[in-house]
């Protein structure tokens, strides 16, 4: 919990900071809060309840960072960690070539609490688990489902930024999720359907919202078809693809080509570069007219909308593509700097308090169009509408990507008829939003948030949201994704 | 520089964890209580466009509480390690599992039992601070700046101690230590990587590794395209690995016996070639073997597939007792070998190759189904066509769409196994191999 005693620690690293010289320094001092409730084959396999309170502080000594962090929170050891920081970015800036300048942002001193009606702390635990137990037993009412798993999951970060600018940012957000699985047997063969909630930084309403019994009967119902079902032939098919499918075809094609840091080669060593580079800012086609991928950070109860990113910096709306064309990137207040922008568009962000931020892909989102579904779908004579989120895999320039999904249904003269399995379909970016021509209108818009976003060394977990209405896509290459094709 | 990451922080030792434990024992009112420990301490150091990028330490210490009273458990953590922060802790845990649902698949703690004792924490890693990950870095970088190319890497190191101490005297304490090193260089459009990872940060072999990474950068200039298709191949270690890394965590007994799994109802048949073996061997030098598990159970030596024959599965303890396994194998330090003669090195592989694709690394290795355990992935850092025994060219990366169920039915030759460590994946010990077939389904644009 916040309190005044983090406002002295504060104050005893930043002036540690401030005497060594350094140009800019930081302090972060978080107290994060997780329960994890996961249940397995109608069963409560686990609770967990994990306290994680710490701080980090970074400097920026003659043009190069530094950064040390601990779980020991006490006043010998906030001089101590602001010492080691200062001195690992002396040992950096020994070597530094070009120096690191951070754009301007103005001195911000604000609260952003997440607004909510139900604390996921306070609901019982009876309530949940009796949740998770109904909701596989109802799994397993579905003949023909082998296995079941159902989970809960909230987070609560309590957190204090405070910048030798003068910045002095508290936060108090929350987060939850919830879903279910259904795995069924027939003949040897197995598949699953999950049904999930969004990640939102809302509270336990998040979870009363959804109903657990309606979505498990349906999923285990969808499992036991999907088995069955005829797997795909291979082949040019028109794809219609639900928002969830799309928020990860969003996150690998859009969202991580779309950090400027990799464009500018920081993570070519771990999760690669990135085909939008620097000189095609505002030329190169990314995709058709109907693509407009518009990141926002403002967007209440999604994950990347804390009011504030790791560098202290405002979060902003900002269009990644418009109208098909390539205009801007997820930057944080270095990499900005380096491009002549004169401010960060605020993604910068650390998972927690033992690590430096980096840039971080934002809330990006296709923006809706002006379609029904059933429009979308009624002009499609041969394809293949998908839900959910299966295999995936993209190259490290985000060039070359494979996706399949978590249900498949084909699409014979405008009508959506039975189910497939196996299905895989895979394009090179540029070329694929460049078949879409019709995205759905706002009436259908979902979002789903991620939190396991891998990248950076040492690894670090992104949060953020995707929004889309469903989305047409039309001769994309389909394949089977089993051993015989 | 002047600070020696080393004398900082005072991690906990056994004598502290041993107390912490009791502190939570004498309080416990549970029927079982089990604590675990895991203090954390690293540092790394990233460098990209032939300059530091991010310079960072950081310690984090936690302590978990599982209680467990007739069938039903919690577990609380905390980074607090503080008298209250503990006695809330256990508070959390115990409030947890008076209200749980009795868990038909609960077991209480192992018996107590003595761990090996294994030189899992060399001091030479122990002491490595930020000063010595400045050096190695600025070793990779100096070679590639005289090559006028550019360096993106990694050069960390670890200590870690990990306790885990049991209400009926199980008691294991456990130092342990890593440094590993990768690299990428970027020569034009063309990159080239290596990478390691050891007990002993003396053994990352730098410059070494740099100069690999520079001379396969440079090779990769000019990449021509091939179409997809099967191709004879010679994988890399860290190429195998990154395959037979998703065979191993596909081996999930209970998957198995729910029929959920790739391998279902084949144990004690032949799932790849007759000559290839899966071991264990926790003791390895170059290993990461360790002293015991999470759950408090020895690693020891297992054999997992011996000549094709697929052996053994990975149990949680319940499944291990539903069926009747004893003792329950480890394998966090896994040694693949080929019986027969082998080839001395990948450059002698390359020469008694007619015609194959030669892969250093794979990338974004994922399950494209879970039944025959199709995977799809790229191919990075170096990918060439050999012909006559020679590497001829570069080429454009490919995406691959293989099962290692298949591509490892039949091998082509082959070398000792040697280290393997990518971003993906732990360190293992495996050969290079000429596989006759592998399946290239699409190629990048570079």
């Amino acid at each position: 919990m916040n309190t005044p005693l983090w406002d002295e620690f504060a104050e005893l690293a930043l002036k540690r900071i401030a005497a060594s010289g350094a140009e800019y320094g930081d302090i972060r001092i978080q107290d994060s809060s997780m329960e994890q409730i996961e249940g397995e084959d109608c069963r409560i396999a686990s609770i967990r309840d994990v306290r994680d309170i710490g701080f980090g502080v970074r400097v920026l000594y003659h043009g190069a960072w530094g950064f040390a962090a601990t779980s020991i929170l006490s006043l010998e050891e906030v001089p101590r960690v602001a010492d080691l920081a200062i001195e690992i970015a002396k040992g950096s800036a020994s070597v530094a070539i070009e120096k690191v300048q951070l754009a301007e942002e103005p001195v911000h001193r604000d609260r952003v609490v997440t607004p909510y009606r139900l604390d996921p702390f306070s609901v019982s635990l009876e309530k949940k688990t009796d949740l998770l137990l109904n909701t596989m037993e109802v799994l397993h009412r579905q003949s023909g489902i082998a296995r079941s798993s159902a989970s809960l999951w909230a987070r609560r970060d309590r957190k204090l930024f405070v910048s030798s600018e003068g910045s002095h940012l508290e936060f108090d957000l929350l987060a939850g999720q919830g879903g279910c699985t259904a795995t069924a047997l027939y003949e040897g063969g197995f598949a699953s359907r999950s049904f999930n909630t969004q990640h939102l930084r809302k509270g336990y309403e998040l979870i009363e919202e959804a109903d657990f019994p309606r979505e498990a009967s349906r999923v285990a119902s969808q499992a036991v078809e999907k088995v069955k079902a005829p797997a795909v032939d291979a082949g040019q098919y028109d794809l219609v693809l639900d928002p969830e499918h799309l928020s990860l075809t969003i996150h690998e094609s859009c969202g991580h080509p779309s950090e400027l840091d990799r464009a500018l080669g920081y993570e070519a060593n771990y999760a690669g570069t990135s085909f939008l580079t620097t000189e095609k800012r505002g030329n190169f086609r990314y995709g058709s007219r109907h693509v407009n991928l518009v990141a926002d950070n403002t967007e209440s109860e999604t994950l990347a909308a804390t009011g504030y990113d790791d560098d202290g910096v405002v979060c902003q709306q900002w269009d990644i593509i418009r109208q098909g064309i390539f205009v801007g990137y997820c930057t944080n207040r270095e990499v900005a700097a380096k491009v002549g922008e004169s401010r960060s568009c605020g993604s910068n962000r650390a998972d927690g308090w033992e690590n430096i931020p980096i840039v971080r892909i934002a809330n990006i989102g296709l923006e809706s169009g002006e379609a029904t579904r059933d429009q979308l779908i009624a002009d499609v004579k041969r394809g293949i509408y998908i839900e959910g989120h299966g295999s995936y895999s993209i190259d490290q320039r985000r060039y070359n990507f494979q996706f399949g999904g978590d249900a498949f249904w084909l699409i014979e003269n405008g009508r959506r008829t039975h189910m497939l399995r196996d299905v895989i379909y895979h394009g090179i970016t540029p070329e694929f939003w460049s078949s879409c021509d019709g995205v759905a209108d706002r009436s259908f818009r979902r979002r789903y948030g991620f939190i396991t976003c891998g990248k950076g060394q040492p690894g670090q977990s992104g949060w953020m949201t995707h929004a889309a209405s469903p989305a047409r896509f039309r001769r994309v290459h389909v394949i089977r994704g089993e051993g015989g094709s | 520089m002047t600070v020696l990451s080393g004398a900082w922080p005072k991690m906990t030792s056994s004598d502290e964890f041993r107390f912490l434990s009791e502190l939570v024992m004498t309080r416990s009112s549970a029927e079982h209580t089990i604590i675990s420990l895991r203090d954390h301490h690293a540092g790394t150091t990233r460098f990209a466009n032939n300059q530091v990028i991010q310079n960072v330490d950081a310690r984090r210490g936690m302590l978990t509480v599982t209680v467990a009273f007739g069938g039903r458990h919690g577990t609380a953590g905390t980074t607090d390690f503080t008298a209250g922060a503990i006695q809330d802790t256990l508070a959390r845990a115990e409030r947890i599992a008076r209200i749980s649902p009795v868990d038909p698949e609960y077991l209480p703690p192992p018996d107590p039992r003595l761990f090996p004792v294994r030189e899992t924490a060399k001091p030479e890693t122990m002491a490595a601070g930020p000063v010595k990950r400045l050096e190695y870095a600025n070793e990779a970088i100096g070679h590639c700046r005289m090559e006028n190319i550019l360096a993106a890497g990694v050069v960390s190191s670890s200590s870690t101690a990990v306790g885990i101490a049991t209400g009926n005297g199980l008691f294991g304490y456990e130092r342990r230590a890593d440094a590993r090193f990768s690299l990428t260089v970027q020569a034009g459009d063309a990159t080239g990587w290596s990478a390691a990872a050891h007990r002993s940060i003396d053994h990352l072999k730098v410059q070494e590794r740099t100069l690999a990474a520079i001379t396969k950068a440079k090779r990769g200039r000019d990449a021509c395209e091939l179409p997809a298709g099967r191709y004879p191949v010679i994988l890399e270690p860290a190429a195998v690995a990154g395959l037979w890394a998703w065979l191993i965590w596909s081996l999930d007994a209970k998957s198995y016996m729910k029929g959920t799994s790739p391998f279902a109802g084949k144990l004690g048949q032949a799932i790849v070639d007759e000559r290839l073996t899966l071991r264990n061997v926790p003791d390895h030098a170059d290993l990461l073997g360790e002293g015991f598990t999470h759950e408090g159970l020895p690693s020891t030596d297992s054999v997992w597939i011996d000549r094709g024959i697929l052996k053994q599965l990975a149990y949680d303890r319940f499944t291990a007792k539903a069926g009747g396994v004893e003792i329950i194998p480890t394998l966090e330090a896994p040694v693949l070998s080929v019986e027969g003669p082998t080839v001395h090195s990948i450059q002698e592989l390359i020469k008694s190759t007619e015609r194959a694709i030669l892969v250093t690394n794979f990338w974004y290795i994922r399950p494209v189904n879970p039944r025959d355990l199709m995977l799809t992935g790229m191919t990075r850092d170096g990918t060439f066509l050999i012909e006559k025994g020679e590497v001829v060219s570069a080429v454009k990366n490919f995406r691959f769409h293989e099962s290692p169920l298949r591509a490892f039915q039949r091998l082509s030759a082959w070398t000792a196994p040697m280290e393997a460590v990518n971003s993906e994946m732990g360190k293992m010990l495996v050969p290079a191999m000429a596989l006759p077939h592998f399946h290239f389904s699409s190629v990048t644009r570079f």
